[in-house]
């Protein structure tokens, strides 16, 4: 029952084979991430009515909607925070929401640079151009405070 | 009965509390070379021997339990598989079902909803089984083991990927059905990749069961009789290794695990090597019926996603699952609004660390990285209760927002992350 | 109530006092909440595991109503032959909220310990006669009269005091 070298042969064909990590480049070329992988979400802007479903249904609270008593408004994304569990997509109730399929996600994940860290997925009416980039100001200055409260509680 | 477990009501740190007979006392974790994951055990030894061990838990608290309490029952369905790394899919399938039967709407599930969800079911059964064999084999000093599983591992892992868009954490289900549809293509797809996987595990069963360097390491090592399992209550493979052959899929079928062949795996020797082959045996069996779900999503049709409310009804229920590493518990109470008035979850390590400690009453201290493998340990599940987030070295507590941003910030000046 | 109590008496293959039990509600088909008070529960637990021989207890869990504690043992009966299980809650009700003590089922259950001792963590809930009733899960400076899964603890109040024994640790450490 018990024997040695059952794995003889696996070992003599990885011997002739080479180490794996020469090939790989090759191999990462010939297996890209398949089309339906998941990354943060987008909004189509024609369809999306500002109803505020997918700031309800997110669970890690990283979509913001401001909006006034009209459909005018503006979505905003936290990006670090989504984990892109794609709850929005399925909850919106007119198929505004698309999860994007760019599989450059270390970029997406941990944007390096603070600026990107909120990023706008709508605007509507009113909303568009110099109060879209007055809000977006707002928004790391509440970020920046928030980083200087972690930096006391340190010391 | 509890005279004869004496070990855990230890209160050791310095061996003055320690058993009559002890000369050595070793301490293993919270942070170890051995363990990816933070757990403190104290062994007692005389000689080689080891007289008593204990455990400590509960370096890894992330208040789960009461996250739940203020969510609602849409976004817990995204918090749940995240009570662990591995077994994801089981925590929300069991979530799931759990709603759905306080909803009421169990019956509005269709067929193919249910054979999707039975699909990520068992092919994180088969990914979790192969990982941890691969580093059971790394415990035991065969490390071209560990590297053979690990390579092969990927081929089920770019199948789940493919599927659900994630690799190791799929989060197919909601309440109510499934998010994504698995379509022909990609069935196609996938079923010259599952017979490839076959061949595999068999070649791996051949090399467990074959190979004396590695059989001598698991063979007649830290045995579990069927008397004592019965005392100290382990629950999946670590009790189906034992003689105890219950398994939540065939005990109390959810899904529809009793309209599927598959055959339950159960062995009687005890030791480490039945809890082994219990895990590949049901590796081969996982990879037959995910190829017979396969085959049956051809020729079934229904929605993917029925209706649901977003208030839950008033009520309590106890719904089960099989996850890879045992039974899968979770109890919860809904009050009528759309949060959980209580969510309780028991992960499998827990209800597993008895028969562990158990095991290693009079081994030798060689065997204990294999012994104390031999459950499958994740801490992640064992301890999930508090909101602390600890990263080792120097203590520090961050939320997540906190986390990401002081990451930012790490490597937007380019420094280290303390 | 009555023909409930009998089936799962014939599944069992015991008789359960009916002074013991308080209700027994049939969930789905082989599957019990039973329903038992603090004086009372020790007595029916001795007869599920002695009597009926159930050996398998799944978890424990706590649970916080409006003017009492429940603590919920889930146990299951085996029937090895069929390889079922027949899952039963039994639910201890009537635990005084100012003075939350229970019987503790570790004679009967090993496993009864950790999930005894989670739930003395999380609710203050004391376990009579339990050998080693001490802290499981909590941090070693989590203050002893703070039970945070109580409901008069909110989110941010526990996110407060986490906060706070973090910062003293920093501190001892320095």
């Amino acid at each position: 029952m018990k024997k040695i070298l059952v794995m003889g042969r696996e070992a003599l064909k990885n011997h002739a084979k080479g180490p794996v990590t020469k090939h790989v480049l090759k191999r990462i070329a010939e297996n890209p991430p398949p089309e339906d992988i998941r990354t943060i979400p987008r909004i189509i802007e024609d369809r999306c009515i500002m109803c505020g479903t997918c700031v309800k249904v997110c669970p890690t609270h990283c979509i913001e909607i401001e909006k006034d008593n009209k459909d005018n408004g503006m979505i905003w994304l936290l990006k670090p925070q989504c984990m892109w569990c794609g709850h929005c997509q399925t909850y919106c109730p007119v198929d505004a929401i698309h999860i994007d399929r760019d599989p450059n996600l270390s970029v997406s994940l941990f944007s390096f640079n603070i600026h990107q860290d909120y990023e706008m997925l709508v605007a509507k009416g009113s909303y568009k151009g110099d109060v879209a980039d007055k809000k977006l100001s707002d928004l790391i200055e509440a970020g920046g405070k928030k980083i200087k409260e972690v930096e006391e509680f340190r010391g | 009965m509890t005279e004869q477990y004496r070990s855990r009501f230890r209160t050791l740190t310095d061996g003055s509390d320690a058993p009559p007979g002890a000369d050595h006392h070793i301490f293993i974790g919270p942070q170890h070379p051995w363990a990816e994951e933070p757990a403190h055990f104290i062994i007692h030894l005389k000689g080689e021997r080891v007289v008593e061990a204990d455990i400590r838990i509960g370096f890894n608290l992330r208040g789960i339990e009461k996250a739940m309490e203020n969510k609602t029952w849409r976004q817990n369905t995204m918090l749940i598989p995240r009570a662990c790394g591995i077994c994801s899919a089981v925590h929300q399938n069991v979530y799931v079902r759990l709603a759905e039967k306080l909803a009421g709407i169990e019956d509005q599930i269709s067929e193919r909803a249910k054979l999707i969800r039975m699909f990520s079911l068992e092919a994180e059964r088969i990914h979790s089984h192969i990982l941890w064999y691969g580093i059971l084999a790394h415990d035991a000093g065969f490390d071209t083991m560990l590297h053979v599983t690990w390579r092969d591992r990927e081929i089920i892992l770019d199948i789940v990927e493919d599927f659900s868009g994630n690799r190791v954490n799929p989060a197919l289900m909601l309440i109510g059905g499934v998010k994504r549809d698995i379509p022909k293509e990609k069935a196609d797809r996938a079923q010259p990749m599952l017979d490839k996987l076959i061949k595999q595990v068999e070649y791996h069963k051949k090399v467990f069961t074959e190979e004396a360097s590695i059989r001598n390491r698991l063979e007649d090592v830290g045995i579990l009789i069927k008397e004592d399992a019965k005392k100290v209550t382990p629950n999946g493979p670590t009790g189906r290794g034992s003689g105890l052959p219950f398994d939540v899929r065939k005990a109390t079928p959810y899904e529809l695990y009793d309209k599927i062949d598959w055959n339950l795996v159960y062995y009687t020797e005890g030791d480490i090597l039945a809890t082994t082959l219990v895990r590949l045996d049901e590796t081969l069996e996982s990879l037959q019926m995910c190829k017979q779900i396969l085959y049956q999503l051809e020729s079934t049709q229904g929605e993917l996603l029925a209706r649901v409310k977003q208030k839950i009804p008033e009520g309590s229920y106890f719904a089960r699952g099989e996850a890879p590493r045992g039974e899968d518990v979770h109890y919860g109470i809904a009050n009528g609004t759309d949060t959980p008035e209580r969510y309780k979850i028991r992960a499998p390590s827990l209800g597993n660390i008895d028969a562990t400690l158990k095991r290693m009453d009079g081994e030798y201290v060689a065997d204990m990285p294999v012994i104390l493998r031999s459950y499958d340990p994740c801490f992640s599940c064992t301890n999930r209760v508090m909101i602390i987030n600890e990263v080792t070295g120097e203590k520090m507590i961050l939320n997540q927002d906190e986390f990401a941003r002081k990451v930012i910030k790490a490597k937007k000046y380019n420094r280290p992350f303390f | 109530m009555s023909d409930v109590l009998k089936e799962l008496e014939g599944i069992l293959n015991v008789a359960l006092p009916g002074n013991l039990v308080e209700e027994v509600i049939k969930v789905e088909e082989g599957h019990f909440d039973v329903m038992s008070n603090v004086t009372n529960a020790f007595e029916l637990m001795k007869i599920l595991r002695e009597d009926a021989g159930i050996y398998h207890l799944s978890t424990i869990s706590g649970v916080e109503k409006d003017d009492e504690f429940n603590v919920c043992y889930h146990i299951q009966h085996r029937i090895e032959d069929e390889f079922r299980e027949v899952p039963i809650n039994l639910i201890i009700t009537k635990i005084d909220k100012n003075k939350p003590k229970t019987p503790s089922m570790i004679e009967f259950f090993v496993a009864a310990d950790y999930y005894e001792r989670e739930i003395y963590d999380f609710y203050g809930i004391y376990f009579e006669n339990h050998p080693f009733l001490q802290r499981l899960i909590l941090p070693e400076r989590w203050p002893d009269d703070v039970k945070p899964m109580r409901k008069e603890y909110g989110w941010e109040q526990i996110k407060e005091i986490t906060m706070k024994i973090t910062k003293e640790g920093l501190e001892e450490a320095k």
